[in-house]
């Protein structure tokens, strides 16, 4: 290149130059747009969601306490895989959530019925996102999301850092407090590997929890969010659960 | 006590709703203590490299003192990391499967590449020719073992194998630099990208984090080298802490008003998330925040270090001014470390409620152990101190680096 | 090349430290570690092979087909036997020797009352009463038979 003389520059630049101005008149021919993304589980196989009716949860607290059965989590109120929140909206102003022990043991009577205009039950469970905020932060690998979808936690290898705790905005993470690793709903991984429900679908009286395969277009699961509106919670913060819940009110955190 | 049965005893100080696994905090005063420490490391750092880069010849008296701050308090900073992980002895992990994802996975090789390729190294090279001097001259035996086996062997002190330390040093203080910058940029990721935690997710943490910790490392650095000058009955180099309180000064400002900007646009755009975080200035934060991150920790030492620049006080005012500010300085910075880390994890991810934090006294994640954390760089000094000191020692020729 | 030794010492050292590094974390990195994407590959496994409790639905009918054919012409034909009856594993391999949960008779009231109290929260069409209200004293499977309740 060094020896180039002014012409041969030019011819040089130039040519670049065209061809530059050419390729960005092309390139949005060639490339459509893409405004969506591919769904995660195109040509793997099984792919497991879940789905909630909030429309049918009565608030018994099967689920979560059948979870910590399942699951040996420690009955302590302070670690859950899974629980139940009741909300209370009042006129003229009031929004009331709780979740006393996770709703294992039911709730307190309401107080100033005649003021409450809506109230329903809303499950919380891991919400198998596919950008999943804590797999993102584990600095040495512990925790990942299988190739089936679920995100697991691997107890041999955590640390106990804690951050993907801190990195999960729905908080279904907790530290477990015997063996000091993190701990979260895994969709009773081992469960749904051999065919079997969910400890906390199975118990569930009213069939208010479904898990099922997103890859299968004929699965229950498919097949009701196919016909159904429903919504994710916190859909901003761009994890992309796929835990969906259907009758979904606004106030639902 | 019981993790399990201080739990019991918080879960009715709840306010509002929380999610059911919120009520214990992840982080405790540890995590609180890492930014803190690696902070006054990388801000005592950058205090060396002002004179090694820069040419800021006045603040040569303090140039290998910062340095051994720096190394002091870095050798410290794995310790509350280690101590508050669920199991400890994985801790090696994050240096053999670090997470390219993860923030907190940089701190394996950020904390080695600057602890071994840059501090120690800058060190050894900048100290090399008294080592050699006093493997040689140095009476008790022990001691002079020590510097032996630091000379790796070679004891050529010739004219241009020390200028070859010095320009290989002025290039490693150059990478050193960006390597400060990362060493604690980083942990302000670490805050601020977690976009679960509307208190600490914004691209201005690692900014912030880094200009408060210029300001905590130049203030340490102040204060040790004034109390080491009172200490060996010297006199403190007045143009010295006059030039280290000017660069103090324009640190704080810095931070201040990134911090500042910080709560000024989170309150203007009043997203989702206001409501709850006024609530918790308003409350929970309000002592630490208010009145000693901002009114004691910020804005006392820039009034008075600003009042010496305006105004003209005589040494020993000036001297008392550094002092203060510098030590108002450090309780503000410590503060706003517990304002960020603690704070954060006051209020729940449902945006509803707040949980409570109760610093217990003993146990591995109490304040004994915080202290300890705390007062053990200063132990680590004194031993670097006497090891390496930044002044004359029995050799006749030491470096002339070394302060008057 | 003299002055520069010590230099050259520096590199040795420092060349010794990264094989020794390489070496102990070739050493203790789990051999699946890494297989699948970044994390120990045998874990999916392990996780796969923990203990199950619940023994699902489709286990009780073979044995108990009176039970089955009951609830399932019933409102609770929704509700699998360990909704009420709690993890049954363990009955399934030894039938004779472990049982399920059953509530006792005292403690009746208070179990139905778990999902059929009336609540304001609950859907309005589920079956709700008041229990203090609602035939006080008396077990409830006296009028609603547990497995298929009117």
């Amino acid at each position: 290149m060094k020896n180039l003389n002014r012409r041969q520059f030019l011819k040089f630049a130039s040519v670049t130059a065209l061809a530059a101005a050419l390729q960005t008149l092309v390139s949005p021919l060639a490339a459509a747009e893409k405004f969506f993304r591919e769904p995660p589980w195109k040509g793997k196989k099984k792919y497991w969601g879940f789905a909630v009716d909030i429309d049918k949860c009565i608030g018994c607290g099967r689920c979560a306490k059948a979870c910590k059965t399942e699951n040996d989590v420690p009955k302590e109120p302070f670690f859950f895989r899974t629980w139940v929140e009741r909300y209370i909206l009042r006129r003229p102003a009031g929004l009331e959530v709780t979740s006393p022990n996770g709703g294992i043991d039911g709730y307190p009577a309401l107080t100033s019925p005649e003021t409450i205009t809506k109230t329903f039950f809303v499950p919380k469970l891991c919400n198998l996102c596919d950008s999943p905020p804590c797999v993102q932060s584990c600095p040495v690998g512990a925790t990942f999301k299988s190739e089936d979808g679920v995100v697991l936690v691997d107890r041999k290898w955590c640390v106990g850092c804690r951050y993907c705790i801190q990195a999960c905005p729905y908080g279904v993470r907790y530290l477990h407090p015997v063996l000091h690793v993190a701990d979260k709903c895994t969709l009773c991984y081992h469960r749904i590997s051999r065919g079997l429900r969910p400890a906390c679908v199975e118990v569930c009286p009213t069939g208010a929890r479904m898990h099922g395969d997103l890859s299968d277009p004929n699965s229950p699961l498919s097949k009701l969010r196919d016909t159904s509106h429903y919504q994710t919670l916190k859909p901003h913060m761009g994890t992309r659960p796929n835990l969906v819940y259907l009758n979904m009110d606004q106030e639902v955190r | 006590m019981d993790t399990i049965q201080m739990l019991y005893e918080a879960l009715p100080k709840v306010a509002g709703y929380i999610y059911p696994n919120e009520l214990e905090l992840q982080w405790s005063v540890l995590i609180v203590l890492y930014p803190y420490i690696t902070g006054l490391v990388a801000g005592a750092f950058i205090l060396a490299s002002l004179e090694r880069v820069f040419n800021v010849t006045e603040v040569k008296p303090t140039y290998r003192l910062s340095l051994l701050v720096a190394l002091a308090f870095l050798l410290v900073a794995p310790i509350p990391l280690n101590l508050h992980l669920g199991h400890p002895e994985r801790g090696f992990e994050i240096f053999f499967t670090p997470n390219k994802t993860s923030a907190m996975a940089m701190f394996g090789f950020v904390y080695l590449w600057y602890l071994l390729a840059v501090l120690l190294l800058e060190i050894w090279l900048d100290y090399r020719k008294d080592i050699v001097l006093w493997s040689q001259c140095e009476p008790f035996w022990p001691k002079r073992m020590v510097y032996k086996l630091m000379t790796l062997g070679v004891s050529n002190i010739s004219e241009r194998s020390l200028s070859i330390d010095d320009k290989l040093g002025r290039a490693i203080t150059v990478i050193g630099l960006p390597s400060a910058v990362l060493l604690h940029g980083y942990v302000g990721f670490i805050f601020g990208s977690v976009k679960a935690n509307p208190w600490w997710s914004t691209p201005l943490m690692p900014v912030i984090f880094l200009f408060s910790a210029m300001a905590s490392g130049i203030a340490g650095v102040l204060l040790i080298y004034m109390g080491l000058c009172k200490f060996r009955k010297v006199l403190i180099d007045i143009k010295c802490v006059d030039t280290i309180g000017k660069y103090l000064l324009s640190a704080i400002v810095v931070a201040f008003s990134l911090e500042m900007l910080e709560l000024i646009q989170m309150a203007y755009e009043a997203e989702e998330h206001f409501d709850i975080i006024t609530l918790l200035i308003e409350g929970r934060l309000f002592i630490s925040m208010i009145c000693i991150q901002i009114l004691m920790g910020s804005v006392t030492p820039m009034l008075l270090l600003g009042s010496a620049q305006v105004f003209r006080f005589s040494e020993m005012t000036r001297k008392v001014i550094y002092g203060l500010s510098a030590t108002l300085s450090l309780i503000g910075i410590l503060a706003m470390r517990w304002n960020v880390v603690i704070g954060g994890q006051f209020f729940s991810k449902s945006l509803l409620g707040f949980t409570t934090y109760k610093l217990e006294l003993i146990g591995r994640e109490g304040a004994l152990v915080g202290a300890a954390i705390l007062v053990l760089p200063f132990l680590i000094l004194a031993g670097l101190l006497y090891l390496l000191p930044p002044w004359d020692h029995c050799s006749p020729t030491a470096a002339d680096r070394s302060s008057k | 090349m003299k002055d520069f030794q010590h230099l050259l010492h520096v590199a040795a050292v420092f060349t010794v430290a990264i094989a020794a590094f390489l070496a102990i974390r070739h050493i203790v990195v789990p051999a699946s570690f890494g297989r699948l994407g970044h994390y120990r590959a045998d874990a999916v496994d392990e996780i796969k092979a923990l203990p199950v409790l619940y023994a699902g639905e489709r286990s009780c009918a073979p044995c108990h087909q009176e039970q089955t054919k009951d609830k399932s012409a019933g409102p609770h034909r929704t509700m699998a036997c360990e909704s009420c009856h709690g993890p049954a594993l363990t009955h399934e391999a030894k039938p004779k020797a472990v049982h399920p949960f059953r509530p006792k008779e005292a403690d009746i009231r208070t179990f139905c009352s778990a999902c059929h109290e009336r609540s304001l929260s609950r859907p309005r069409k589920f079956p709700q009463i008041e229990e203090r209200k609602h035939q006080t004293g008396a077990p409830c499977i006296m009028c609603h038979p547990p497995h298929r309740p009117k």
